[in-house]
């Protein structure tokens, strides 16, 4: 029959068996050894780094274009975002933990100052002495989702 | 007479028969057990493929303490390695090592001098060691991982013995919640 095994144990002789085993032991080794070394060396935690220059620090050649200066202060009223002598009043809102800073509002605010001025990509953020890092980290990480990625973080006063 | 197992036995003739013998020959089952190694194999290969994925080569750069909470931030980016400053509420470390403790950061002082000389000694060896590297310029990148409930006078401080000791760039840590892909370098950083 066409296609058919050939027989083992024939009358000339036992022929040998086409399925070839492979031996796996040597590959779960491996495995065992990559899993093990992997699980070891695995960094569970991610953190992640909000890059800010300080007023003081050293300053770009990038400042020819188009923009204005931008403040943003953090105050225990609210934000005050402080642009072209025009300023906004943004106050905190009443959320789980209390009042906390309104950050929809002030996105929506940055978003319609990168309207108007598309190559704008610096502001200056001035909190109070008071403002505590999660706050601060909360609104540089603002200003960097709305593109706003050359942030300085100068003291209020 | 020699002693025999009880039962049915064959005859001589009939034991070296090829056909009639096989009804006496009683089949022992194997003792070894056939392990099927296939799914044990898959599974394997689905867990290293997973790690694998997960690598981060850089390692570990900010180590997570007790005492430090970090908020939350969406558009970080990748930390890349440079000093560690950690503010906790109880004290203020560089590179694991104690600066000064975070209640005697109450007065109005502007900067940290501990921190300041620390930080002055790590930019003397920066520069000592890349004295003849001029495809790797100083960034003055530093990284601030504090307790999220700390107040901005202190960091405030931090930021000015950075700022002292040549230091302009700071990164502060978060818990990423999304982390892009692009490394923080002083390219990309403001100025």
């Amino acid at each position: 029959m066409a296609g058919a095994a050939p027989h083992e144990g024939s009358a000339k002789g036992k022929k040998k068996a086409l399925d070839a085993e492979l031996n796996l032991v040597p590959f779960i080794d491996l495995l065992s050894c990559c899993i093990s070394f992997l699980l070891i060396s695995a960094v569970w935690t991610q953190i992640a780094g909000l890059q800010v220059a300080s007023s003081g620090g050293p300053q770009d050649q990038k400042q020819e274009q188009q923009t204005i200066d931008v403040k943003l202060e953090l105050g225990q009223s609210g934000y005050a975002l402080t642009m072209a002598g025009a300023r906004i009043e943004i106050p905190k809102v009443n959320g789980k933990d209390g009042p906390g800073y309104d950050q929809k509002t002030l996105v929506e605010k940055l978003k319609t100052l990168k309207a108007s001025l598309p190559d704008q990509s610096s502001i200056t953020v001035q909190p109070e002495d008071t403002v505590a890092y999660e706050d601060l980290v909360a609104t540089v990480d603002t200003c960097v989702g709305q593109q706003l990625r050359d942030v300085t973080v100068a003291p209020l006063n | 007479m020699a002693i025999v197992t009880p039962g049915k036995r064959p005859g001589v003739r009939i034991q070296s028969s090829r056909v009639f013998a096989k009804k006496f020959s009683r089949g022992k089952r194997s003792t070894y057990a056939g392990l099927m190694l296939t799914s044990l194999v898959d599974m394997f290969t689905i867990i290293v493929i997973f790690l694998l994925q997960n690598y981060s080569a850089t390692g570990e750069i900010l180590f997570m303490s007790k005492d430090i909470r970090l908020p939350d931030a969406v558009h970080g980016a990748e930390l890349e390695r440079a000093p560690v400053i950690a503010v906790s509420p109880d004290a203020i470390t560089f590179e694991g090592k104690q600066i000064a403790l975070t209640v005697d950061m109450k007065a109005d002082a502007l900067a940290i001098p501990e921190l300041d000389d620390s930080l002055r000694d790590e930019r003397r060896k920066w520069d000592e060691s890349h004295t003849r590297d001029a495809q790797h310029p100083f960034k003055g990148l530093v990284h601030v991982q504090a307790d999220k409930k700390i107040p901005f006078r202190i960091i405030k401080r931090v930021m000015i013995s950075c700022n002292n000791a040549g230091y302009g760039n700071i990164n502060f840590a978060a818990m990423a919640k999304g982390v892009s892909t692009k490394p923080t370098t002083a390219e990309n950083t403001p100025h």
